[in-house]
């Protein structure tokens, strides 16, 4: 029950309880069978079965049961194609496939007869033998080759005639230049006439026998550079230079600056380094020791130096990476890290180890899901992996960003609602580097002077609003922006407002000033038609008060409504001017605090505070969003 | 199930295996032994000694004497008239007696190594009404000596050192002779450097008759390098002669062959034993090869190399073996004695020219194993060098000596301090014995090898100076 309650808890399925059964059926199954002693013995082990029970063996029917007929083996002519001459059959055992069959059963004949011709068989045999399995093994080097033109024109040298270059060039052919070989077997006689030997050469194998006029002693080095000399200037000469490919190239230049004189050096370096005494050579192992134990502290240095580098270059990630989520944070992310990577002048100490670059870091617009981190160890991985390898990558991996740092166009078009819920939005103009969201708040504060930055700090305080944002989210930003606009412009009309109401001050204070006046000189005049003209005068004064725009305030009290209507309309069309980009709302709102304006003013706070609610559940909403 | 299906075969598994026989024979005639064989196989199927035994048999009138050659140790045995003879030349270890050499490579190719051809019923002798048989047999063995190879390439090693004319003498008598399909010719070194498994390797044979040093580069010998000195297993008998022959109690060579009985005596003490009456005499050549079989076996069982490191010369040395326990040697007549100091001295002169014994045949100068190395080494190009140090390939009857490797480890040490060496020598007996033949083994039983081959036609269109062209 133990492995069941491992199963249980790995949540495995549990096919141990398939198996149980089973196995029980196969313990009960044979007993029956069982006749005479041994099923006594075997009752003797109750339910455990016992082991030394015999069983009732199968082994050699089975064993005839699974017979095949054994394998037919012949032996079979073949050939092996890397030989020139093709005239060599020899024969090795094979299996014999059903498809030879026939022709095999012919074979033993004609092999029997005619022992002899196995190395030449018949022409219709050779067309049926199989080749040999190790013919693909035989390579051959390619060795220069030139005509006499060549040779005359491109190759003539005062050192070699044209006799030994060949016999160089041949014995290359012949060792698969193989140099300590070639060298090995260098024995070159200078042939006395070129009419001596016409056809073959010179005969290199006896050099006894003719008459050796001192031979050229060449060393290792200078058979080398002949070689080399020969091989590229035919190469040269088969394909100009500037056509080659660029291994072509590097073997052109390779062969071309073959330095004999730095080899001979290199060699007497070495035989030097091989003749060392015991204490030399000891000494030498000090230091190599020495050498090695500082190279390796000097790397223990550099890896720290460089882990330490790392660590500072690299952005923390168990900060906040939310801001790096959205499409336009990873931009300036990045271009932010570019612009690190550009001042610094430590290219080479990041390079040295392809995994940290930061450049590969964050590609715009990753793919979805994938934290900003996760996604620069991939893409790091891949590009320490090998090279360019967009094919595994496919759609879904964005290319690196280029150095500029401009965005690659997006592989995948995302839907409208897809754009939504991944946060992706797009801007016309990018502002360079990264900003923060509230930044823009405040530069809408800090633009306005001391006095108006003051007032609107006020007008949110009395919003209970702070003026640094907890959560710049974007609608919040934008909400917070719209609401920064309608208090400007409260602000504004509010100024205007206080100047009007200045002005009617004044203009009453004159007016009561002249009414003052003119009772007196009325009281002195005409005392008799006192009562008739007083209503008359009245009337005067009201029409003169309504021409200019203004309106009584304490005395005057008569008729409120058309005053205020008046004073409505002339504000209404101030607001209406500067109000031209806000919304109907906001005018209605500001209609209505105009309204309230004379009447209740510490009471204004309360349709602010009705508008401040308007906006505070527009926030809700928007934080309520961000949430989700 | 997977294991009971048959493995494909239609195509050999080539990344496995590089072997394809084609029932090739290996050839590999040194001084001391000759061996033949099947390629592919780890061990020769044939080895006899080179030696082989001449009986002189008079005529009736006594005036001519006829020669029968005997080839096979089992035949060496005491007769009359009876010299013994070797086909190679012990200076060189190359064939010098061609006629004795071709009948020795038949007997070993074609009597050891393929089964008895059926006689043909017309030619059996069953057949024949009358009892003349005596030309019907000679005819019949025309027939069948005419290609008794044809089936077979042959390979066969030869001495670095070996000259054009032999080999072309060689390959003459393989395919005139035996008619074989296929022939091809290998140095001892190179077969030895690939028995051990390398391609490149300074190869130090210790034979019978002869060392040779020889630096092999990619398979083929560097010619230059070749070295070679008479120091061998024989060289190592005459040590063992001159020091009998000088020791206080002299030393007598009593070959087995020569005691009837012996009864058992204390050690130091005079041989007791009943030599055995031959009514004829011996030819010395007999009683040549049958001590030097003696010396063998005490080569075998006492003889011991000084590990070094130093000489065995340096103070000291003599003291410190003096005090460690000897080897007692009995010899067939039961005399016997115990072998402390005297052991290392015999094998001192194959490393320190000056602790050489004196021998009779002294004028030829003695080259030691050091100098061979150090003169091989210096005729190859500086940049082979290490590579051959870290590849020493030990070969050879005579490197079974006690203590051989570990010397000249100690030698090469001291004569190449700064360098890696390291020696690759055989642990079994009969691969250090048959390393050349082993390695033509691996080289002819190899698939890429079919196209090295000489074949019959190219060698009738090009004759037989093609050896000289192909096998390098």
């Amino acid at each position: 029950m133990a492995s069941h309650d491992v199963r249980d808890m790995l949540n495995l399925p549990s096919e141990g309880a398939g198996h149980r059964p089973a196995k029980k059926q196969k313990t009960s199954a044979p007993r029956p069978n069982l006749k005479g002693l041994a099923r006594e013995v075997q009752s003797l082990g109750g339910d455990n079965p016992i082991a030394i029970v015999p069983e009732i063996s199968t082994f050699k029917k089975r064993r005839f049961g699974s017979r095949k007929p054994t394998a037919r083996w012949e032996m079979r002519s073949f050939q092996n194609s890397a030989r020139g001459d093709c005239s060599l059959h020899l024969r090795h055992w094979r299996k014999q496939t059903d498809g030879r069959r026939s022709r095999a059963s012919s074979q033993p004949q004609q092999d029997g007869n005619t022992p002899g011709d196995v190395g030449m068989g018949t022409q219709s045999e050779s067309e049926k033998l199989d080749d040999s399995g190790f013919a693909k093994f035989n390579v051959q080097v390619d060795v220069p080759q030139y005509s006499e033109d060549q040779y005359n024109s491109n190759l003539v040298s005062n050192d070699w005639t044209k006799h030994e270059t060949d016999y160089l060039i041949e014995l290359a052919r012949t060792y698969d230049l193989r140099w300590p070989l070639i060298w090995d077997r260098y024995e070159y006689t200078p042939h006395l006439s070129a009419s001596t030997a016409d056809g073959e050469g010179v005969d290199v194998t006896d050099p006894n026998t003719a008459v050796v006029p001192a031979p050229h002693v060449r060393n290792l080095e200078d058979l080398k550079r002949r070689y080399y000399e020969v091989a590229a200037k035919m190469m040269a000469v088969q394909k100009p230079v500037q056509y080659m490919t660029q291994a072509e190239f590097a073997l052109h230049e390779v062969m071309a600056n073959f330095d004999p004189d730095s080899e001979t050096r290199r060699k007497k370096f070495a035989l030097n380094a091989l003749s060392r005494s015991p204490d030399e050579a000891r000494e030498e192992e000090h230091l190599l020791i020495e050498v090695r134990r500082i190279v390796a502290r000097q790397e223990k240095l550099n890896q720290e130096r460089r882990e330490l580098y790392n660590r500072l270059d690299y952005p923390h990630t168990e900060q906040d990476i939310s801001t790096f989520k959205s499409s336009a944070g990873l931009q300036t992310l990045l271009q932010n890290m570019m612009n690190i990577d550009k001042s610094k002048k430590r290219k080479s100490l990041m390079d040295a180890n392809g995994m940290n670059t930061p450049a590969s870091a964050h590609p715009s617009g990753g793919p979805p899901g994938s934290t900003p981190v996760s996604e620069s160890r991939r893409e790091s991985i891949a590009a320490s992996i090998g090279g360019h390898r967009d094919s595994i990558g496919g759609g879904e991996r964005p290319e690196r960003p280029s150095k500029k740092g401009a965005s690659q166009p997006e592989r995948k078009k995302l839907s409208e609602q897809e754009e939504q819920i991944y946060g992706v939005a797009h801007y016309d103009r990018l502002p360079s580097g990264p900003t923060f969201r509230y930044e823009r708040i405040n530069k809408i504060l800090t633009t306005k002077s001391h006095a108006q930055h003051q007032r609107i700090t006020n007008t949110l305080t009395e919003l209970d609003i702070p003026t640094r944002l907890n959560m710049p989210t974007r609608p919040v930003v934008e909400e917070m922006e719209k609401l920064l606009n309608a208090i400007n412009i409260l602000l504004d009309i509010r100024k205007i407002n206080d100047k009007v109401d200045a002005e009617i001050k004044v203009e009453q204070a004159k007016k009561a000033e002249r009414e003052r006046a003119s009772v007196a000189q009325a009281q002195a005049q005409t005392k008799s038609e006192d009562t008739d003209s007083s209503r008359e005068d009245k009337k005067s004064d009201q029409t003169v008060t309504n021409g200019a725009g203004a309106a009584a305030n304490d005395e005057v009290s008569g008729h409120p409504h058309e005053r205020t209507n008046r004073e409505g309309t002339s504000t209404n069309g101030a607001t209406a001017e500067a109000m031209q980009i806000d919304g109907a709302g906001e005018s209605s709102l500001v209609k209505q605090e105009t309204g309230d304006d004379k009447a209740a003013r510490p009471g204004s706070s309360g349709a602010h505070k009705r508008s401040a609610s308007d906006l505070s559940s527009v926030s809700d909403n928007s934080a309520k969003r961000q949430k989700k | 199930m997977a294991s009971q299906q048959p493995l494909p075969n239609s195509q050999p598994p080539m990344d496995v295996y590089g072997g394809d026989e084609v029932s090739a024979l290996v050839l590999d005639a040194g001084y001391c032994h000759t061996r033949a064989g099947f390629a592919g196989e780890d061990v020769p199927k044939s080895v006899l000694p080179s030696f082989y035994g001449s009986l002189k048999s008079t005529n009736t009138d006594s005036t001519t004497a006829s020669y029968r050659d005997i080839f096979g140790d089992e035949c060496l045995i005491p007769r009359p008239d009876f010299e013994i003879k070797n086909y190679m030349s012990r200076s060189e270890s190359v064939v010098e007696d061609w006629d004795a050499a071709t009948k020795m490579w038949e007997h070993m190719l074609i009597k050891r190594l393929q089964p008895e051809k059926e006689t043909p019923p017309s030619n059996n002798g069953l057949n024949d009404p009358a009892e003349d048989g005596e030309g019907n047999v000679a005819m019949d063995d025309v027939e069948n000596q005419e290609r008794p190879l044809a089936e077979n390439p042959l390979l066969m090693t030869e001495a670095p050192w070996n000259s054009g004319k032999a080999r072309e003498k060689a390959i003459e008598i393989v395919m005139e002779n035996w008619g074989c399909p296929a022939f091809w010719m290998s140095r001892t070194p190179v077969c030895a450097a690939f028995a051990a498994g390398k391609a490149s390797a300074l190869v130090i044979d210790v034979g019978g008759a002869n060392t040779s040093v020889t630096a092999i580069h990619d398979g083929l010998v560097l010619k230059r390098s070749i070295q070679k000195s008479p120091i061998g297993g024989l060289w190592l008998s005459s040590q063992i002669r001159t020091m009998w022959a000088n020791s206080d109690p002299r030393v007598d060579i009593v070959p087995s062959y020569m005691v009837e009985n012996k009864t058992p005596v204390d050690a130091g003490a005079p041989a007791q034993a009943r030599l055995r009456k031959f009514p004829f005499e011996f030819t010395p050549s007999f009683r040549h090869y049958e001590e030097e079989r003696l010396l063998t076996e005490f080569k075998e069982s006492v003889v011991e190399v000084w590990r070094g490191p130093g000489r065995y010369s340096n103070p000291g040395n003599e003291e410190l073996v003096k005090s460690q326990p000897g080897r007692v040697f009995e010899m067939p007549d039961g005399a016997n004695q115990m072998w402390r100091e005297q052991r290392y001295r015999i094998a001192e002169g194959m490393w320190d020219e000056a602790a050489a014994l004196p021998t009779p045949d002294a004028e030829v100068k003695i080259q030691t194993i050091p100098e061979l190395i150090k003169a091989a080494l210096s005729n190859v190009d500086v940049d082979l060098r290490p590579n051959l140090l870290a590849n020493v390939v030990v070969t050879g009857g005579t490197s079974l000596l006690n203590g051989f490797n570990d010397r000249l480890n100690n030698e090469l040490m001291a004569m190449y301090p700064g360098m890696k060496i390291k020696l690759h020598a055989a642990g079994l007996t009969t691969e250090r014995r048959f390393g050349a033949w082993i390695g033509g083994s691996i080289l002819a039983s190899l698939g890429t090898f079919h196209q090295m081959w000489i074949s019959r036609k190219e060698y009738e269109e090009n004759g037989a100076g093609i050896v000289e062209k192909r096998c390098k």
